[in-house]
Formats: C-alpha cells, structure tokens, sequence
C-alpha cells in the first residue's frame, strides 16, 4: 500500500492506482469528462489536474500514478483557475442551449419547453405538473399574463411565437376540470410562515412553502384572496371562478387562507415574526400614480386600478359617456375596454407616444379596438378642466417623436403651441401604482418608496422578514415576476428555516448565439390563437373573451415548437462541472467549431455543435464494442465526430448498442424518447432487467411520470444483441 | 578530375538538376559527373564543386545550366576566366570556414547514393568500434559526451538511452524522428538527403545501446529525396552486412524501416509519432508512461532526432571527452542552425555550443539583408520564442535562451528585421500551431484558435483595453493544461513579443497602428504631392485603379479604393509613396 495525503486527509491506495481512481476510493471529487473506467484513460479534458508537492507540472490525476508520501492538492489555486479556463475555453466552443429562451426569459423560469412538448404528445397531466413546479395559479396566469417567454421564443424567426401562455390556460383547465392535481407534501417540519398579501406572490410563496413541510398561513386585507387577479383584472379577461378554483386547490394543498385582516390595523410584522419562524410580506402596490398633471383631483377622475377594483366589487362608478384613459399599458387596455362594458359611447386612450411602443400586449390593444375604443396617440393630458368640481374637459398636448433615450425608444416631445381639447365624462388615470408606503412602517423603504430587499436572498431590514412582489426594489410588474420571485423566496425561507442561506441566482447555463441560427429548412406553420367572442357581443357583457384552445388546436399548436432546449439538460455531466465554477466564456467568445447539424436514425440523435470531444464515444466504439461506427475526423479547432466515411450513422456499421449515448458528458448524442415531439424532462433512469431468449439481461430504464421513456443496453450481453428498442420497450411495459 | 553537383532538396529547387543535365551535354566525361548532398550554403544554390587532380577544389556558385559550356571549357582548359564570375568569393567561403562540422561532417561532400563514399569518410568504423565494447559503455561515452536531444526538448540522451536499456522485455525499438515540422528547419531533411549512412550508423549503435533490434525511421511524406536516399542506403547497408543478422560477425541483429508519416506536426511529439507508427490518428498519449517503458506497440522504445544520431558516430570514434570538450557547462558538441529570413547568407550554421546569436547572425550570416535594421529573431520555430536586438549576444545553451523566453528547439532560426510586425509575427505561428493542433485537449484545440482570434482582432485594429492581459492569461493557462509539448509552447511566440514588443500590441491596441508597416488594416498608402513626378508609374502598377492623375502632375490615391497591395510603393522611384 502506498501511502499519500490529499488536500490534507491522509490516506493510502494500493500501488500502481491512479490519484485519481486514490482520491474516489476516499469521496475526494476530482471533475473530469473524458474519462470512465470502461475504457482507456485519455487526459484530453484537462480537468482531472491536481498539485502536487515538489512537482512543477501539473498532473493529470487520470493517469498519473500514486507514489509514497505525495502530497496532493486538488483545489488549489493554479488547479482551479486552470479548471476555470479550459471550461471557459470549452464552453466559448460548445453551440449550445442548455435550456430554451422562454423559459430563460420567463421570471419564473417556467419549463415551457417541456410543458408545450408535453402538450403536444397529449401528456397533458405531465405537463400541468410541470407547470405546477412553478405557478400555482396557472389557469389565471396562462389567461392574464404577457407572455415574456413569447417574446423569447425562436419560432418568432420562423413566422410567429408559440401562443405558450393560452396552451398553459389550456393544461390548467383541462386539469381544472377534473382530478384537479394536488401535490405531494414533504414531512411537517413544525415551522410555522406568516404571509401578508394573498396575491399571485403570497399564494406561490404559500403553495411552495407548504410543499416543503412549512405551515403556512396568508393574511389579506380584502375579501378574497388573490390580490391584483382579482382586484385588478376585469372578469372577460380573467373570470374569478377560475381564480377561485385555483386558490381552492392551494388551500386545499394545506395552505392557511385568513381575509379581511389589515396590516398595521389588525397585526404588525414584527407582531406576526413572534409567532412565527418567518414571515414573508406581499402587500402589493395598491395605489393609482399620480400623473401631477393640474385637475387630478376633479370628481370623475379615477386611478386605473381604483376603477377596476370598483367594477368587480359591484359598485362601477357613474363614468357617463365620453371616457378619456390615460395610459399605454395593460391597466389602461383593462381599463378602456371596461368602460366600453360599461356603456361608455366614446371611449379614448390618450397614449404620448405611438402604437408601435405601447407596453400593453398587442392582442389587447387590437381586441379593445375592435371593441370600438379609440387611440389618440402622440398626445399627453396637460390639464384636466372641470366645472363645480367635476371634470368637464381634458387639454391634451401634441407630441412627435424625437431621439431614441436611453432604453432606445424614441422619446416624445412636445410640438411647440400645438394642443387639443377633448370634452370628456370621466378620466382614468392609468399610468401606474405604488406601495402603500404607510402599511409597512417597520421595514426600510429605498429610494424609489419600495421595500428593500434583497433581489437575490429576499432578506429585508428585519432578520426571519423576507419580503416580494409589487411592494418591492423596483416597485409594481407583472404578475408572472412576483410568482417568480415567490418561488426563490420560498426555497429561501427553506434554508433560512434550515438555519442556512440561500443565493437563489440561476447558475451559469449554454446559450447559443442568437445570430448563428438558421431556420430557413424550417416549415412554416401558422400561429393557432383560441377563438374569441365576436366584438359586437363581448363588448356589451363580462363574458370571458377568449374561448380557449380545443385539445386539437393545443395540440397542433404545441408542436410546432423548435425544440430550443437541450434534452439532456437534467443529465449534462458538462453543464455540472461548468457550474461548479465561476465560468465566463464570454472572455473567449469566437468562432464555433462545428455547424448546427443533426444527423439521426431510429434511436440515436448526434448533434456535433455540442460535442466537447473527449472521445468517449469514439474509445467506448473501439475499445468496448470493437465496432468502429464513428470516428475522429480533422485537425485542430475543427476536429470533428464523425460517423466512418462521413456516412450518415445509418449507412455505418452502428449495432445500436447505445453505449455511446449513456457514456456522453453532453447532448451531442442522445437517444430519442418514445414520445412522438422530443421533449427535455428530468427523467429517472432506474437498472431493470428483462429476459430476452432466455437470457437475463440488464438495461437502463428512463421513466417520467411512470411512462417509460427510453431503454439503453447497459451490459455486455444486451449490447450484443442488436436488440431494436422497440422489442425492449414492449418487454418493459 | 571531379566535378561535383550539389543535389539537396534546396539545390535541385534552385536549378541543380538542369546544371547536371547541361554538364553531361558538354564534352565532359560523364564518369567525372557526380553529385553531392546540401553543402548548407542555401543561398548560392546551385553549385559546383571542381576537383582538379591534385583534389584542390574550385567552388562555382550560383551556376545555371547557361555556364555549362564555360564551366566544360575550364575544365578542359583549366582557365578560369570563363568561369571567373562564378567562383565562390572569400566572404563567402567564410560562411563555412567559421563552421565547427560535426553532424554535418560529410554534407554537401560526399555522395549520399553511395555507400562506398560514407565508407571512404572512416564510415561505419564507429559501429565496429560499439559493437566490441558493451551496450553500457556505450551509452556511457554518450553520457560523458554531454550529448541532448536535438529536436527540441534538449533532453540527455544517454538518459533516454539508459532508461530504454533498463525497461524489461525482449522486444524494443530504437525510433528515429525525422519528422521535421518546424517551418524554416531543414537540418534533418539535409543530414538524410546528403549524408544518410551517418543516421543509420548512428541510429544502429543507439540500437545496440538499448538493445533493441529494430530499428525505425519516422519521416516526413514531404521529403520525397531524403526517403529515396534513405531507401537506398539502407538497401546498400543491408547488402554490406551492416543492417540486418548478426553484424559485423557480432550477436547485435537489427533490421531496418521507413515510415513516412502524413505530415502532421504533432507527429513530432513522440507519443503521437508512435500512435502514428501504428496506423493510428497522429494524437499524443498521456505521460507517463515514457516511451521508455511503453512505446511502439507497447515496447520499450528510444526517440531521438536525426541530428542526435548525426552525432553518435563522431563521438564513438572521438571519444565523449572531445565532443564535451566544445561548448558550455550545460551544453556541449555543436548545434545545427537553419538561418533564414531577413539575414544575408541564409542557410545551415553549425557552430559549438556556447557562441552567441551574433556570432551565427553577423559573423556567418552576414548581417541584414536589407539596409533595415536587426529587430529580432524567432527561435525554435512555432514552439519557441522570439529574441530582440538587445538580446544578441545571448549564448547558445540551453539554459541561457531558454530564459529569454525563447527555445533551443531544433534549430530554426528566422531572423527579422524593422519591417516585421511582431504582432503578425505571434499571429504566424500561432495560426500554424492552430492548425496543426492534433484536436485532443482542450487548451490546444480551442486555447490557440481564441488566442489566433485575439491576434487576429489586434492586426486589424479591433483590439481593446484588457487584450494583452487576457492573452498572457490564456497563453499561461494553455502552457500549464495542454496534453503534449505542442500546445505547452504554442504561446511562446505570444508571450515573448508580449514581452519584448508590449508596445507594439499597445500600439495596434490603442493608437490601431502598425509601428512595423505591415498589417494592412491598419495602414493607409499616400503619396506625397511635393515628391510625385506624375509619372505614372504607380498608376499604371495599381491593380484596381485606385491612383489617379495626369502626366507630370502629382498622383493620388483614393484609399477608399485602395486594397493595400503595397504596388505603387515598391514601384514608385521618387519615394512619393508612403505608409501611414
């Protein structure tokens, strides 16, 4: 036995063992990619480095051998800024997504990849659990919210985005409709979380909460729950049957719901922080913006979300004819297009700037004005005229466009001498809302009059005080950003419960540069939205707008998804050592070297945009099955996996056996799933065993959601046989 | 009477062969026609060497097969009015005469296609002298020869040598690396094409050294001459007894082959030369374990270079003490260079260890080409480094160049003058080392090309703040994580103009200036009213009519036009045409 010490632990291995194979032996993890037992050691990654003492080089720790009284560091300073820079090198070469941009740029990051593909295989249940995993309001959030993954989403390239956010209403209302899924709850942990606001932040900090074992109660000044949703979004849009039916599950999961008590009138934070281990606060922002604009105080001038809120509660202010909104977002189109409901004759959406740059969504703005609403764009209220004290008039000032600012819109600005005056009944007044500031006295405000917390941690002022959403950092957004933020500060509270700290920042992840990808082979096929009520109808009534897609729209709809994301993101033994350190690749940004390919047969898809070369595939070939199929082609940067001739895998003399699949880092090979559309799931893989001929053999088993999924051959037997997946899949279920 | 041609690759590109044929035209007995390998004087190829009776030679330089006739006329006539202009002058007969010639000995002198000739020079006297003493006194007057490896590393030989000795097993194999990648080294392609018994002679006492009894020549495929004479050499050995069963009467046995390897640089490196040998990709394999212990199929085997065992003869019949006699503490015998470049007399420099760069740049080479001013000189090819002016007279050891930043290597030396852009310099050889990386590890495969890309941004002048940090970052990074010697010296060329020339990346960076002139982004032709003729020279030269003006009256140029070409400022006779 030869004895050593590595960093620090004195340990021995049996001579002519490798530190590598010493230090697993001991539970010392050393990073590597190319290397695996099953075949001949290689050092191309350069991972496996460590120190050791009194030797200049450094030393690939997959070959080199244990020798008596070594000292060895393998986390020492040089090993890991030399790890650093040859992930960065590989990354700044790897042409990948690790996931898609929707769910990149959804806030919540949503796995809409995976639910849209679900929905296309009709795994409608799968994919309303997977939506679950981050909203738990989806049929009122696939109904109200804009859709930041839409705006990501690559197929827009092609002709139009997926419509992701209707296909998410639609697998919440199929699960609405019956077994309505209820998730499984961890083991009671006794610790007890005080949530104040019953909004779309409160709820989900709630749900996730409860999940993980918390007791977990949410306090609400109003009525019901569900905040801004049900306070602040008309019924067409949104009706509060379906809010009510999603809340009912999240109490019925286990969550706590208690109306009708106010902050600061019938508790405190810290009051509520007695009784509690933690408490979370997500009042919201529940005060119109002023547009200091002269005559904002005139009877018949209304704050947009007081108008709203006024609506549902049953008591619609008397707002008479000609209405003038003011505002270019989604309050203002709530707005206006409840005015229309309300009888208003003339109704007019006063926006300074053009349609072009109106924050609301685009469907909105086009449906309020097939409802009759009329634009007035370039203009700006200077003053709200009135007569006894009741608005009469509104004094608008022509606007033209002058030079981009800053967020590169083009900014108005006056045109000299230039007004115009609007005889008006009533003005709305949405441009905005704000924190209640006086509700929340305990907690240190910033500059802009909303809470401080941290973005990353949600700690506030208060130790055990987290606080989320509206009332918080940068102030009132939509919905989908405080479920987001509802869902990292649950995970926070956990580990804050746990006596821990968590840094809920999303780790570094492959993105492929927007600019390189080609979709000119890609088919066009047109954007599927669900019907609507016609305008002359809807307009007149709160009916729900939208019907909903059809199980046949959904699923046409769902697979014209491109597939951005990687399949084998939950299994990317890659994207697991680039994260476990501080990688930039940005540094060494440059050329790719492979194109975007995708050759495929039956069960094996390789991409080389992705593959890192570490050969295992090309050694497992040779080495294992002594079949040759692929081979390394090129020189340098362009060095290339290559099936033998270049010959598509199928022309080659590949058995199928699979092991190249299972023993590759990365997604460059993967082996397809039995679902018909390819979906990235964060499957399970189990060993089992089948007998074929009469012989026990062992193979791979990936499951997702009971379902099998894909077969690999994982001994020397069931790699011989030439076995089609097919034949093993059938023996397996 | 012997008239002698010199045939290397270096003299049959310059016209030898037309010479050869254009003699045996004249009425010059073709028995008195012969040829030579590469004397190593490249740049007054080709030549002819005389021998009168009395074997007192007359060097003719620069012959075409024009001075046939004149040449056959002094023959015959023994005037050498006719021939009076081609004779070598003094200064340059000193290009040889300031030469120690060891590995050399015998090019350009005798006649590589005959083994006759090699025996003639005390040929093969070293083999018999081996082979009566024992394989470990061998090796040991190799050690106190001080000899190191020659291709590169400069690693001891009689270590290597020994190591092979000690491994276990019947079966080794004693490799020779002939696979000379190194863009402007020739001394390998040249010792094999003029002198080829001197390898196997030296290749056949390593052999017995180590006790291997095969024996194996890796050479390039894109020395088609020096295989063809190799071939035959080999062939004449083995017909002599020397190569094969029981030589020279002893119980040393050893057969011989050639592989031509497919011309990869890394091939060089000898874990991927032996992946090569046998059929595979041309990759390195991870040290350890050394050749030593598991080399060519698994044996035990020795790599050493060509020039190496140019060497052995000499010092078995020399002795160890004589060749250690010459050179440093650290470095001792001679070391071939090939001097090229922006140097007057370019070609092959043996000197001892222990002279300077001076002494091989300005003494044998003669100084500048051009009237421009020594600015550097790269050492070692792609894997070395580059040396500044203030660092002339720097020694040749090992030691000592290596801490400029530079590399012995094998011996190329390409000397610069003021009008080479160091930067585009590093970018040379970095893109030959990208392109020649094998594909294996990461800090080769992808550290080079980004660092080319670097180089590639600074010479057009899209360089920014941080480049030069953030190059040195990557260059130290690949040098500590690359696989195999290919990639652990690609920076070098990188960091020692980072070292030496820090400016003028800043320059490029900065200022998007090219202090040297030559990249072309980044410079702008003018011409200067107040020294144009208008005589149209420059106009008439410019390939896409970017110059315009009338006769007598001062041209212009429109620079949005302009493709940088360089025309009209080699063309232009008044210096009118300037750089910016």
């Amino acid at each position: 036995m030869i004895h050593l010490t590595i960093n620090g632990k004195q340990i021995t291995a049996p001579e002519g063992a490798t530190i590598l194979e010493a230090a697993k032996q001991n539970d010392i993890y050393i990073p590597t990619l190319c290397y695996d037992e099953a075949v001949e050691v290689y050092g191309a990654c350069g991972l496996c480095v460590v120190e050791a003492e009194g030797i200049p080089k450094l030393l690939r720790s997959c070959s080199a051998k244990v020798s008596e009284g070594m000292v060895i560091n393998t986390e020492s300073e040089r090993v890991v800024r030399s790890r650093k820079v040859a992930m960065e090198l590989l990354m700044s070469a790897h042409d990948g997504d690790c996931v898609a941009p929707c769910q990149l740029n959804c806030p919540a990051h949503t796995d809409c990849q995976g639910y849209v593909g679900l929905i296309a295989n009709g795994e409608y249940e799968s994919a309303l659990k997977l939506i679950k995993n981050k909203i738990p309001l989806p049929a009122s959030i696939g109904r109200v919210c804009p859709h930041p993954c839409e705006k990501a989403c690559r197929r827009k390239n092609v002709e139009e985005p997926i419509n992701i956010a209707q296909l998410k209403a639609f697998a919440a209302d199929m699960d609405l409709k019956a077994n309505s899924y209820l998730p499984d709850i961890m083991v009671r942990t006794g610790k007890k979380v005080a949530i104040i606001g019953g909004g779309p932040a409160g709820l989900t900090a709630a749900y996730y909460l409860n999940i993980m074992g918390h007791s977990v109660t949410v306090y609400d000044m109003m009525d019901k729950m569900g905040g801004m949703l049900r306070y602040g979004i008309p019924q067409y849009r949104l009706p509060k049957e379906v809010l009510d039916q999603e809340i009912a599950l999240i109490e019925k999961s286990g969550v706590k719901l208690v109306n009708n008590v106010k902050l600061g009138k019938d508790f405190t934070i810290n009051s509520l922080k007695e009784n509690n281990d933690a408490v979370i606060v997500a009042v919201g922002a529940w005060q119109s913006s002023s547009m200091r604009t002269p005559g904002e105080e005139l009877a018949g001038v209304y704050g947009g979300i007081d108008f709203l809120r006024a609506v549902i509660n049953g008591n619609a202010p008397a707002i008479g004819d000609k209405v003038v909104i003011c505002g270019g977002g989604n309050t203002a189109m709530d707005a206006c297009r409840t005015a229309v409901r309300l009888g208003a004759k003339e109704v007019y959406v006063v926006y300074r700037r053009t349609r072009n740059e109106m924050p609301a969504d685009k469907l909105e703005i086009d449906e309020a004005e097939e409802e009759g609403v009329i634009y007035k764009f370039l203009t700006n209220p200077i003053s709200f005229n009135g007569e006894n004290g009741k608005v009469t008039s509104i004094t608008l000032q022509v606007m033209e466009l002058g030079e981009p600012d800053a967020s590169g819109r083009r900014s108005p600005v006056p045109v000299e001498g230039k007004t115009e005056e609007i005889a008006v009944d009533s003005v709305i007044l949405a441009i905005g809302q704000k924190l209640v500031q006086g509700d929340v006295s305990e907690l240190t405000l910033n500059n802009r009059g909303n809470i401080e917390a941290d973005p990353d941690f949600f700690t506030t002022n208060i130790d055990g005080v987290f606080a989320i959403g509206d009332a918080t950092n940068r102030g009132a957004s939509i919905a989908i950003e405080a479920i987001g933020e509802a869902d990292r500060c649950a995970k926070a509270v956990d580990a804050y419960l746990n006596g821990q700290s968590l840094d809920t920042r999303v780790p570094y992840i492959s993105k492929r540069d927007e600019k390189a990808i080609d979709y000119s082979d890609r088919e066009l096929k047109i954007r599927l939205t669900p019907k609507v009520l016609p305008p002359e109808v809807r307009n007149k009534n709160f009916d729900e707008v939208s019907l909903g897609f059809t199980e046949e729209e959904a699923k046409a709809e769902a697979s014209r998804c491109l597939e951005c994301g990687c399949r084998e993101y939950y299994k990317c033994k890659l994207l697991g050592v680039a994260q476990l350190y501080d990688i930039d690749p940005e540094r060494f940004r440059g050329e790719m070297p492979q194109k975007y390919t995708r050759d495929e047969n039956a069960f094996i898809e390789r991409n080389t945009a992705k593959c890192i070369l570490c050969g295992l595939c090309v050694r497992s070939c040779r080495e294992v099955m002594d079949v040759h199929s692929i081979g390394l082609m090129g020189r340098g940067f362009k060095t290339d996996v290559s099936p033998a001739f270049s010959l598509p895998l199928d022309q080659t003399n590949c058995t199928n056996c699979g092991l190249c699949v299972s023993l590759c880092p990365t997604g460059a090979l993967t082996e397809k799933s039995t679902l018909q559309k390819q979906v990235p799931l964060n499957e399970e893989y189990t060993e089992e065993f089948v007998e074929i001929d009469g012989k026990r053999v062992s193979v791979l088993v990936s499951r997702y959601n009971g379902k099998v999924l894909r077969v690999i051959p994982n001994d020397e037997l069931s790699r011989s046989m030439q076995l089609s997946r097919e034949e093993l899949i059938e023996k397996l279920t | 009477m012997k008239i002698v041609i010199g045939q290397g690759s270096c003299g049959i590109a310059a016209g030898a062969e037309k010479v050869r044929k254009a003699l045996l035209n004249t009425n010059l007995n073709a028995g008195d026609i012969s040829i030579t390998g590469c004397i190593g004087m490249c740049y007054l190829e080709p030549i002819v060497d005389i021998y009168d009776d009395e074997n007192n030679l007359t060097r003719l330089v620069k012959v075409s097969e024009n001075d046939a006739e004149a040449i056959a006329n002094f023959v015959s006539s023994g005037d050498r009015s006719s021939v009076e202009r081609l004779i070598v002058t003094d200064e340059d007969n000193e290009f040889l005469s300031k030469q120690t010639r060891i590995a050399l000995r015998n090019c350009g002198i005798i006649n590589p296609d005959e083994i006759g000739a090699y025996i003639n020079a005390d040929g093969y006297t070293a083999l018999k002298k081996a082979l009566g003493m024992s394989p470990e006194n061998v090796i040991e007057i190799i050690k106190t020869s001080g000899l190191a490896g020659r291709g590169g590393a400069g690693f001891p030989t009689w270590f290597k040598w020994n190591a092979a000795r000690q491994s276990e097993g019947e079966e080794k194999y004693l490799i020779c690396n002939a696979d000379e990648g190194d863009p402007g080294a020739f001394m390998d392609r040249a010792v094999i094409e003029s002198d080829p018994h001197n390898l196997i002679e030296g290749m056949l006492i390593g052999a017995y050294a180590i006790g291997a009894k095969h024996a194996v020549v890796y050479v390039r495929a894109e020395y088609p001459l020096a295989i063809k004479r190799l071939k035959k050499a080999i062939a004449q050995a083995t017909e002599a007894g020397i190569i094969g069963s029981n030589i020279f009467g002893t119980d040393f046995s050893c057969d011989f082959m050639i592989k031509a390897g497919a011309g990869a640089f890394v091939c060089g490196e000898e874990t991927a030369l032996i992946e090569s040998l046998e059929g595979h990709r041309g990759m390195p394999r991870l040290k350890p374990p050394f050749p030593a212990q598991s080399g060519f199929w698994r044996k035990p085997s020795n790599i050493n270079n060509v020039e190496t065992f140019a060497n052995v003869a000499w010092i078995i019949n020399n002795g160890g003490e004589a060749f250690a006699a010459m050179g440093t503490e650290g470095s001792k015998g001679t070391k071939v260079f090939a001097v090229t470049g922006k140097v007057r007399r370019s070609g092959l420099v043996e000197i001892p260890m222990g002279k300077t760069l001076r002494d091989v740049i300005f003494d044998i080479g003669g100084g500048m080409k051009t009237d421009k001013p020594f600015k550097a000189v790269q050492m070692g090819g792609p894997s070395g480094g580059c040396i500044p002016a203030d660092l002339i007279d720097t020694v040749i050891d090992y030691k000592a160049l290596g801490a400029t930043g530079a590399i012995m290597g094998s011996g190329g030396m390409v000397v610069m003058d003021e009008s080479t852009c160091m930067v585009g310099m590093a970018k040379f050889f970095l893109d030959f080392t990208a392109k020649e990386s094998c594909g294996k590890c990461i800090h080769c495969r992808i550290g080079t090309k980004r660092m080319l890309e670097m180089l590639e941004r600074i010479t057009k002048g899209e360089g920014k703040e941080g480049d030069i940090e953030l190059l040195e970052e990557l260059c130290y990074s690949v040098k500590d994580g690359a696989l195999c010697g290919l990639g652990q010296t690609a920076p070098n060329p990188v960091l020692t103009t980072i070292k030496y020339f820090r400016d003028e990346y800043e320059a490029h960076i900065n200022d998007k200036k090219c202090p040297a002139g030559e990249c072309s982004d980044l410079i702008e032709y003018k011409i200067i009213a107040d020294k144009c003729r208008g005589c149209t020279l420059c106009a008439r030269n410019c390939p896409v009519n970017a110059i315009s003006g009338s006769v007598k009256n001062p041209h212009a140029i429109d620079t949005s036009k302009c493709i940088k070409c360089g025309k009209c400022y080699s063309v232009c006779k008044f210096g009118a045409v300037v750089k910016e």
